[in-house]
């Protein structure tokens, strides 16, 4: 199982399934999600607001619905004692980054990310002392 | 040779999986890809990860002070 950040999990729905991603099936943490249907629900002005009020028929719906054969949203339940062990460890994480390390440590101790603009500092430095692996894929 | 058709039936299915898994949702629109790809790989990724950043920047409870 390979836990992906939002820009993977959108690249993974559309077909474009980057090289270096491992092939096996994808997750998404709840956070990251939440994060995503943030942006279909309220959208924050400006162009690609725009341009996904326009998109057409249900596309929206392939975000907010994942199809279970291409995409699923982790189960947070299972993740809440490792997330909130995690946060109070390194302090200042928020659910997003301790959810986010707390499903790495569950999932094979790997994280996939599609830019280094989504990592963040704070979730590099626990990942390292946690013996994550932070993949970020380039093309 | 039974085995042999077992595991040949199990590939085939893990492959039709993967091949399914690969080519995305079904449901998505053309012009859903591309604005997908723009967001993701494109000239609105920046706009893309500005919006993200929003989200946790406005919930603290979510995106804890990582200020990155």
């Amino acid at each position: 199982m390979i836990v992906v950040d939002e820009y993977l999990a959108v690249r993974v729905l559309s077909g474009d399934w980057p090289g270096e991603l491992p092939d096996d099936d994808v997750v998404l943490p709840t956070s990251r999600h939440w994060r995503l249907l943030q942006r279909v629900h309220n959208p924050s002005g400006g162009q690609l607001s725009q341009l996904l009020a326009n998109l057409p028929g249900d596309d929206l719906g392939v975000v907010r619905w994942p199809h279970p054969e291409v995409l699923s949203v982790l189960d947070p339940r299972p993740l809440l004692d490792e997330a909130a062990a995690i946060a109070a460890r390194f302090g200042g994480t928020g659910w997003l980054i301790a959810e986010t390390l707390a499903a790495g440590v569950a999932h094979g101790h790997r994280l996939w990310f599609g830019t280094p603009d989504n990592v963040g500092r704070v979730l590099e430095r626990a990942a390292s002392e946690l013996g994550i692996a932070v993949h970020v894929v380039t093309g | 040779m039974r085995q042999t058709g077992d595991v040949s039936i199990g590939e085939e299915l893990l492959e039709e999986r993967r091949r399914r898994r690969r080519a995305g949702d079904p449901r998505l629109s053309e012009a859903g890809k591309e604005l997908f790809r723009r967001m993701t790989t494109g000239d609105l990724a920046g706009e893309f990860q500005a919006a993200l950043d929003a989200v946790s920047d406005a919930d603290p409870l979510l995106g804890g002070s990582d200020d990155d």
